[in-house]
């Protein structure tokens, strides 16, 4: 059973450290009622964001297939259009289907995640995207309601996807339900974990995200061994590196690099303890790579008292302005296998209900095309998979495919009709986040009337 | 098919050299008064004779020594972390002898280096079969970084090049990549001290930007495709490269409405009408062939029969419909060059490149102020900038020195940088065969020209989060994290002890105080650290170091190795006050 992250009771935590006089920053309070706080989770479960750096076509992603659709869509971008004889192995035939014989198919490089849409641990959010609030094409071009700040920027929209924030937010939403989880985790700093270098999605208000390389933490070479012979030179870069500091900065990487040690130790004592993963994770893939060391984290979820993980993987080379026909198949043939190993691992570990992966991108891209690839847009086409999963099945409407017609705001950027918000609220709520707190971890999640989706169980 | 042979585009630069000059003349009156806080400025660092003294927008924090008053050792090291690659004693002694105006006059006067694209074709590297190699990229990158003479152009040229950022393996639809982005780096070497206006427009024009952000090829407007021109350069152009996301005053805080929001600097529809200018560029096929990589080091040129011959309408400009491609992009570089952000803006990220991440309001102002004039009336002479930053009082001041928030990390590629220049690392072959270091967990997490992407390995606004450095940008810790820290360590460790690919240091005059522990740790606390690792520190690395007996040729070389790698691992090291 789920318990919810308690906040009356994290509540009452704050309290009673802040009535000890104590003047701490928010955070260093957070922190301490982190290390203090007993786990309110039994179970474990863990989000897996898989994002996807460029902003991804999503018109070559999730094609339109029957035949009305894919000439739709040809007409739009015939130089870079997938012709629909290459579809045929990735129809999408959900259990109840589209509404007008709308059919989707998956990219050809995605064809290993067809199994898995068929066997219900995938599901297919349609034209999903960043927004503040439920957002019309009317309201739009009226300029009647906030919008998102720079659509169609990569920087602000990643971060916007992120954290509900342009560029220069500070935490996002996977880093604020690592807030409310930290405490229940037997190690804090395993909370958030990116393999992907740093991202905004997994800082927290508190939480700190800890990256590990796809072959997992990096010692520190002249700790693990005497520094040129020296024990005593060992204790001393110890000690130089991790000793409090007055300047902000080295007060900073000292604390970066007083982690890196301690959770190296950790981690890799860990990992040394599994049970070597029989799933074979395709070679000459960073994505898959990426998506092996959080398998591998998982399977060491006991030993690191993990009982809830959001974990940040990513894959760049999204921008697609040229070259799309070649690139984009290039990357998909990446995402595919990769996405499918990790599926494939997580019932290999028997967790397959417990762990839920989804991808994430800048903003989906043009409809139309500027001779060889497509541009900045805005709403996309994502996936969600894992055992808890309501799969087979598609969530939101399909878009009409035009060039400025009712569900774009010209060539074919589309208006969102699903929220990042709505999408978050969902998965969080299954991870265990309850509404109120969803509330903070969403902060534009107020704005909906529909605040789960319903494409998780439970 | 062309507008423009190569001979017209060649002048063409030179024209656009005066036409800009034209512009910010015109441009001149408004910034009047912020020039004149500038030439006060530059009266405190020595150089200024202007008798017009107004108070600055805030009085400095402390004034430099006149110029009479040599720097101190320390002084004088502080400077060259600031302005320079590393600070030998040879050059610590130049900059005391000279002062730090001098030193810059001295720096900005060396004449350029062979440039890379002649040291690739010195080496036989422009063979057909290079067409879809990326071979001598890094070597050449290297080349320069370590061996020229002119370590404050070197600095610059890497500034620029994480404010105009391309990456090399994202050149598209560009053979030759190592030749295309040899060019682009020669821009930024040549323009280092010039005009960011005419820098802008080289870069603008370069194959290795057209092809990275993907404009090289774009097209006008096709009603029967439905095809539209590329919007990817006309976007980073503005948002990265002049103006930014919202409007700026001089001193770089935000323009806001009456309800505290920051005023955008554009919207979308000048994004897309700025992507019309950008329109008909692509590689020159009048030049060479397709087997020498002639075509990726000429620039652009326009054709005219894909450039949008309509209107064009951003930034309250209106480019008449009929304008050709070349003076489209001229108009549309004068009009960002023109725009007030353009000083503050860039001056704010040249700041955190040299000399601090957090630069005070009133510095930015100071430095935006030499960006909008240079005192001569003329716009964006980044020789006067780079003056204005390096020279600036909060640069040098004993006050900012004792500032628990002042200076910045120093980028990891250098720091490595630094190690290869105080130690002497050279190629006598002049091959430089070091690699990529951007690998987080085995080398720098960072190497010139090899960004993920347009935003650099880290972003100008980037605030750490949840960290006592509060609301203070702090750009460098964007790429500073549990892996990197420690493969940093490891990587140095290695180049300590084994040089770097197969290159080999110099130690001869540190080997010298190997016996003497304090005095060993004193020199290298001077040579790396500008003498600011504190007594504390080495106190402790004494005691260690004398652990290990240097009695023993081994023995000296391990106490030498050892005390390099701790100091570069420290934190006092990492970061540059």
């Amino acid at each position: 059973m789920t318990t919810h992250a308690s906040r009356r009771e994290f509540l009452k935590r704050a309290a009673a450290l802040s009535v000890s006089g104590v003047a701490a920053p928010l955070a260093l309070n957070l922190a301490a009622l982190g290390e203090a706080a007993a786990a309110t989770a039994t179970d474990y479960k863990a989000l897996v964001c898989v994002f996807m750096y460029g902003g991804n076509d999503y018109a070559n992603t999730l094609v339109p297939y029957d035949s009305a659709s894919h000439a739709l869509y040809t007409a739009q971008r015939a130089p870079i259009a997938l012709p629909q004889s290459s579809l045929a192995n990735t129809i999408l035939n959900p259990t109840i289907a589209l509404a007008n014989a709308r059919q989707y198919a998956l990219a050809p490089g995605l064809d290993g995640l067809v199994p898995l849409f068929d066997a219900s641990q995938m599901a297919v959010l349609l034209n999903i995207g960043t927004l503040v609030q439920p957002t019309t094409k009317a309201q739009y071009t009226a300029k009647s309601v906030p919008l998102p700040p720079k659509l169609f920027s990569h920087n602000d929209q990643q971060s916007f996807w992120q954290s509900s924030s342009p560029e220069g937010s500070r935490s996002g939403w996977g880093g604020r339900m690592g807030d409310l989880f930290a405490a229940g985790n037997g190690n804090a700093t395993f909370t958030c974990v990116s393999a992907a270098g740093n991202a905004v999605y997994l800082s927290g208000q508190s939480a700190v995200q800890y990256q590990v390389t796809a072959n997992g933490s990096v010692p520190l070479n002249g700790l693990k061994s005497p520094l040129f012979g020296s024990t005593a030179c060992s204790d001393a870069l110890r000690a130089l590196v991790t000793a409090p500091r007055t300047h902000l900065f080295e007060a900073e990487h000292t604390r970066i690099m007083k982690r890196s040690i301690e959770a190296d130790v950790q981690l890799t004592g860990a990992l040394a303890g599994n049970t070597p993963l029989k799933t074979v994770f395709p070679s000459g893939n960073t994505l898959a790579a990426q998506l092996n060391m959080v398998a591998r984290m998982i399977a060491a979820r006991n030993t690191l008292g993990a009982k809830r993980q959001v974990f940040f993987v990513s894959i760049g080379g999204f921008d697609t302005h040229d070259n799309l026909a070649t690139d984009h198949p290039a990357l998909m043939a990446q995402v595919g296998p990769a996405l499918a190993a990790f599926q494939a691992a997580t019932t290999e570990l028997g967790v397959a209900d417990s762990v839920t992966a989804f991808t994430a991108s800048d903003f989906g891209r043009t409809l139309t095309t500027d001779g060889d690839g497509s541009d900045h847009g805005w709403g996309s086409m994502h996936f969600v998979m894992g055992g808890a999963v309501r799969g087979r099945a598609f969530y939101g409407t399909p878009p009409v495919i035009a060039n400025n017609g009712p569900n774009d705001v010209g060539q074919g950027r589309l208006l969102p009709g699903l929220s990042v918000d709505q999408f978050g609220a969902t998965l969080g709520s299954w991870f265990g986040v309850s509404d109120s707190e969803l509330l903070t971890v969403l902060p534009n999640l107020t704005n909906y009337s529909t605040r789960n989706l319903g494409f998780m169980v439970g | 098919m062309q507008t423009i042979n190569p001979e017209d585009a060649a002048s063409s630069i030179e024209e656009t050299d005066k036409a800009s000059r034209k512009a910010v003349t015109q441009s001149a009156a408004p910034a009047a008064a912020q020039a004149v806080v500038a030439l006060t400025l530059s009266a405190c660092g020595g150089g200024g004779s202007s008798g017009v003294s107004p108070a600055p927008v805030v009085p400095p924090v402390d004034s430099q020594p006149p110029a009479s008053v040599a720097p101190t050792r320390a002084q004088a090291a502080r400077f060259l972390a600031q302005a320079s690659l590393s600070a030998t004693p040879a050059q610590a002694t130049e900059v005391q002898s000279l002062g730090y105006s001098a030193w810059l006059d001295s720096q900005m006067a060396i004449a350029r280096s062979s440039s890379n694209v002649a040291w690739l074709r010195s080496k036989g590297l422009a063979i057909p079969d290079n067409r879809n190699s990326q071979v001598g990229s890094e070597p050449m990158l290297w080349r320069k970084l370590l061996s020229s003479p002119d370590p404050l152009r070197q600095r610059i040229a890497l500034a620029l090049s994480e404010i105009m950022v391309i990456s090399i393996s994202g050149v598209a639809n560009t053979s030759f990549k190592q030749f295309a982005a040899g060019a682009f780096m020669d821009i930024l070497d040549a323009n280092a001290f010039g005009s960011y206006r005419t820098l802008l427009e080289q870069v603008s024009t370069s194959v290795a930007m057209g092809g990275f952000l993907t404009y090289k090829g774009s097209r006008k407007a096709d009603p029967t495709t439905g095809g539209l021109p590329d919007e990817n350069y006309a976007r980073e152009l503005m948002q990265l490269f002049t103006v930014g996301l919202v409007q700026l005053n001089l001193d770089g805080s935000a323009k806001r409405d009456a309800k505290g929001q920051a005023l955008e600097t554009y919207v979308q529809d000048d994004v897309t009408q700025l992507a019309r200018v950008f329109t008909g560029w692509d590689i020159d096929t009048s030049v060479g062939s397709a087997d020498d990589p002639i075509r990726v080091t000429s620039p652009m040129v326009n054709i005219a029969t894909r450039h949008e011959s309509g209107e064009k309408r951003f930034l309250g400009t209106v480019i008449p419909a009929g304008t050709d491609g070349v003076t489209s992009l001229r108009l549309a570089l004068d009009t960002l060059v023109a725009h007030p952000n353009m000083g503050p803006f860039i001056g704010r990220q040249l700041i955190q490149r040299l000399v601090t991440s957090q630069p005070s309001a009133s510095y930015v102002a100071r430095v935006a102020a030499v960006f909008n004039n240079n005192g001569a009336g003329v716009k964006g002479d980044l020789r006067a900038v780079i003056r204005a930053i390096l020279l600036d009082p909060e640069a040098h001041t004993e006050v900012t020195l004792a500032d628990n928030s002042f200076g910045k990390l120093r980028e990891p590629v250098l720091r490595f940088v630094q190690w290869a220049r105080t130690f002497g690392i050279t190629d006598t072959a002049d091959e430089w065969r070091i690699a990529d270091l951007s690998d987080p967990a085995t080398r720098l997490g960072q190497s010139p020209l090899r960004a993920p992407s347009v935003f650099n390995f880290f972003r100008p606004g980037y605030v750490p989060p949840n960290s006592g450095i509060g609301d203070r940008t702090a750009p460098e810790f964007q790429i500073t994290t549990e892996s990197s820290v420690a493969g940093y360590v490891n990587f140095m460790q290695g180049c300590i002890a084994n040089g770097i690919s197969g290159l080999k240091p110099d130690y001869t005059a540190v080997k010298l105080l190997v016996a003497d522990s304090a005095a060993l740790l004193a020199e290298l606390n001077f040579l790396l650290a500008a003498g600011q690792m504190s007594m504390a520190t080495m106190s402790t690395l004494k005691a260690a170091l004398e652990s290990i007996s240097a009695t023993s040729a081994t023995g000296a070389n391990n106490r030498l190795y050892a005390a390099l790698t701790l100091v570069m691992a420290s934190p006092e090291y990492i970061t540059q006050k």
